[in-house]
């Protein structure tokens, strides 16, 4: 079956080659593995631009290929982000308090360790004592397990309420947007247990690897972001096509009409809702580790209507232009962001590209939509229609 | 004789006005069915009642030999009951081919994880098959729904109805914008359908159920005002009245 499916959707096998090839590339350019023309913190941007094309795509199925128009799935996103980073501080911090404590001639007390650990983490926010929301952060299979379960379970809720009372469009847009402004508008609370706007930080120390030099773990990082992407992309290919991917699609185009043939829409709606927010969390989860940080300034609204703008300027309803989208804009805005584009002097005034980087954007997002309605992966369209 | 559906006493009012009046009416298993009426008189809100889209104020429908009540049911549990509807404006899924139009709606297991794992058989390629060829779509299968024309259209939209093998096709105005020889081919494509399954066919054109041949039943203001063959209800003063005297004035 996996055979057929591979061989009707030929541009599933180009896809992987080509990730293949650029894993390959980057690998042999790193400073880890290879020639050392790719910088470390070079091969970290390309590790998380993979975990936002990872994201992308499960935007283009939720929205593009089953209209829903989420704007709240970089909350689950930072979900999965809070999960694994709970795990990296906490045993990051354990190691040094023992390592500290371990000097002393009285052995210390499993309480005095804890004490620590706590004041180490939550001091910042004026706190020692561990949140019940950290009951896990010992264990690793645990941690990963809340990577899966809270964004899945979140979304599964959610989506049950939202979809039940038929709410669609506009109105549930704006329910997603809710959902995730009040997420991160509780997590910048300092009792919020997650340490408030100061968020998880130091997520790039891998505990257990200590001596091994980040240009190795951002290079295996890297790797597991390209494989991640690799099985994601396959995985929602094989959503999106035969059965699933008609009745997926029919309820974008007309929700009524699949009701009547039978198909019990709501539940369609809560499984692809629910599936796309369980792989945000693991593209989440991939991704604050290589960032190092995380707070609660990454699920603002603002994040998750960035994804659709991806989606939209890489082109809605193929997996590949989600990718594209992704990928293309999010290196441009930190090349512009970061000072990369030179400052333009119209003499009367300068235009500095850290300021009007984002009106580049809102404009090319409108053009695009405008004009290009299927965005950049439309171009593969015409150039394979071209062809005899 | 038992009965398929049963629709007794009931009403239905939006705001105040009464679309549906005291509305009772009935169908066999096996008939083809015309249901006129002038505009408002009901007949797309007496269509919303059977499939579940909106819920009667007072009254009861009654559906197959267990005699279960299809008020409550959700639309797509009244659909896998076996109550097949058809639109006026044609809707089939525009940028999906004939096949997977067909296939969409082909009488299989609807719940999300037996359509994940579904797989493609060669009994359903060849009910698809026998579908196509009945509404004469055979060399289109691999052809977007997009591509067709008005009157393919509308008999896909009728294929995949009879893909959904119902119990009883609810067909509102198929031979809307339609030439005569397509609407020829949708009057036997109908006709054959009725031979196993209640049909029931709501139509403004005169013509086009006079070419139906079968029982009439006249709405006006939400309720029957007459029922029989067309010569029957045709000659009824109330009707002429109500419906004819204002379009063959």
């Amino acid at each position: 079956m996996r055979k057929s499916f591979l061989s009707e959707n030929p541009s599933v096998l180009w896809f992987i080659a080509a990730l293949g090839l650029f894993t390959l590339m980057v690998t042999l350019l790193s400073e880890a593995t290879g020639a050392g023309l790719i910088s470390t913190s070079f091969v970290k941007t390309l590790g998380k631009t993979l975990c936002l094309c990872l994201i992308a795509i499960a935007m283009d199925v939720v929205w593009g290929y089953c209209g829903i128009l989420s704007l709240g799935h970089f909350a689950f996103f930072g979900i999965g982000g809070y999960a694994i980073g709970m795990w990296l501080m906490y045993a990051r911090t354990e190691g040094i308090v023992l390592e500290s404590l371990s000097g002393q001639t009285i052995p210390p007390t499993p309480q005095e360790i804890s004490d620590a650990i706590g004041n180490q983490i939550f001091g910042v926010v004026g706190s020692s004592e561990f949140p019940l929301i950290w009951a896990f952060a010992d264990s690793l299979v645990l941690q990963l397990l809340m990577v899966v379960l809270v964004p899945g379970l979140l979304a599964l809720v959610f989506g049950w309420l939202a979809f039940r009372s038929r709410v669609t469009g506009v109105y549930l847009s704006i329910l997603t947007q809710a959902m995730t402004l009040a997420l991160s508008l509780y997590l910048f609370q300092n009792d919020s247990g997650l340490r408030g706007n100061n968020g998880l930080s130091g997520l790039q120390n891998i505990p257990g690897f200590e001596s091994t030099p980040q240009s190795t773990i951002a290079i295996v990082f890297f790797l597991i972001s390209a494989a991640a992407l690799g099985a994601g992309y396959v995985f929602f290919a094989w959503i999106v096509s035969g059965k699933m991917g008609s009745v997926i699609k029919g309820i974008r185009d007309n929700e009524a009409r699949v009701r009547f043939l039978g198909y019990h829409v709501e539940s369609y709606k809560l499984f692809v809702f629910t599936i796309t927010a369980v792989i945000s969390g693991i593209a989440g989860a991939l991704y604050y580790p290589q960032a190092g940080i995380i707070n609660p300034g990454e699920i603002a609204p603002i994040a998750s209507i960035y994804l659709a703008v991806w989606v939209a300027i890489g082109g809605r309803g193929r997996l590949y232009g989600a990718v594209i989208g992704a990928a293309f804009v999010s290196l441009l805005s930190s090349w512009f962001t970061g000072g990369g584009a030179p400052d333009i002097n119209l003499g009367f005034y300068t235009i500095q590209w850290t300021d009007w980087w984002l009106v580049l954007l809102g404009v090319s997002f409108v053009a695009v939509t405008l004009l290009f309605p299927k965005g950049i992966g439309g171009l593969f369209d015409y150039l394979v229609r071209k062809q005899p | 004789m038992s009965m398929l559906l049963e629709v007794s006493g009931v009403s239905v009012s939006f705001d105040g006005f009464r679309a549906i009046n005291n509305l009772s009416i009935n169908f066999a298993p096996a008939e083809l069915r015309a249901i006129i009426g002038p505009n408002g008189a009901g007949k797309t809100t007496f269509m919303d009642i059977v499939t579940g889209k909106t819920k009667p104020d007072e009254g009861h429908v009654i559906w197959g030999d267990k005699n279960i009540s299809l008020l409550g049911m959700s639309e797509s549990q009244i659909a896998r009951e076996g109550i097949g509807r058809k639109f006026q404006k044609p809707t089939v899924f525009e940028d999906q081919t004939v096949r997977q139009n067909l296939a969409m709606a082909l009488k299989n297991p609807r719940g999300p994880f037996a359509v994940l794992t579904h797989k493609k058989t060669a009994k359903n390629a060849a009910r698809i098959e026998a579908i196509a060829e009945e509404i004469g779509l055979l060399d289109s299968l691999t052809r977007p729904a997009e591509e067709l024309s008005h009157g393919q259209k509308q008999w896909l939209e009728i294929g995949m109805l009879l893909a959904q093998d119902p119990r009883l096709l609810l067909v509102d105005e198929p031979a809307a914008g339609m030439t005569v020889e397509e609407r020829e081919k949708t009057t036997d494509i109908l006709r054959r359908a009725a031979e196993t399954r209640a049909v029931v066919v709501v139509e403004h054109d005169m013509e086009f159920v006079r070419r139906l041949n079968c029982k009439v039943t006249v709405l006006h203001e939400g309720s029957v005002l007459a029922e029989g063959n067309l010569d029957h209800v045709t000659s009824n003063q109330q009707v002429i009245d109500v419906y004819l005297g204002r379009s063959h004035a």
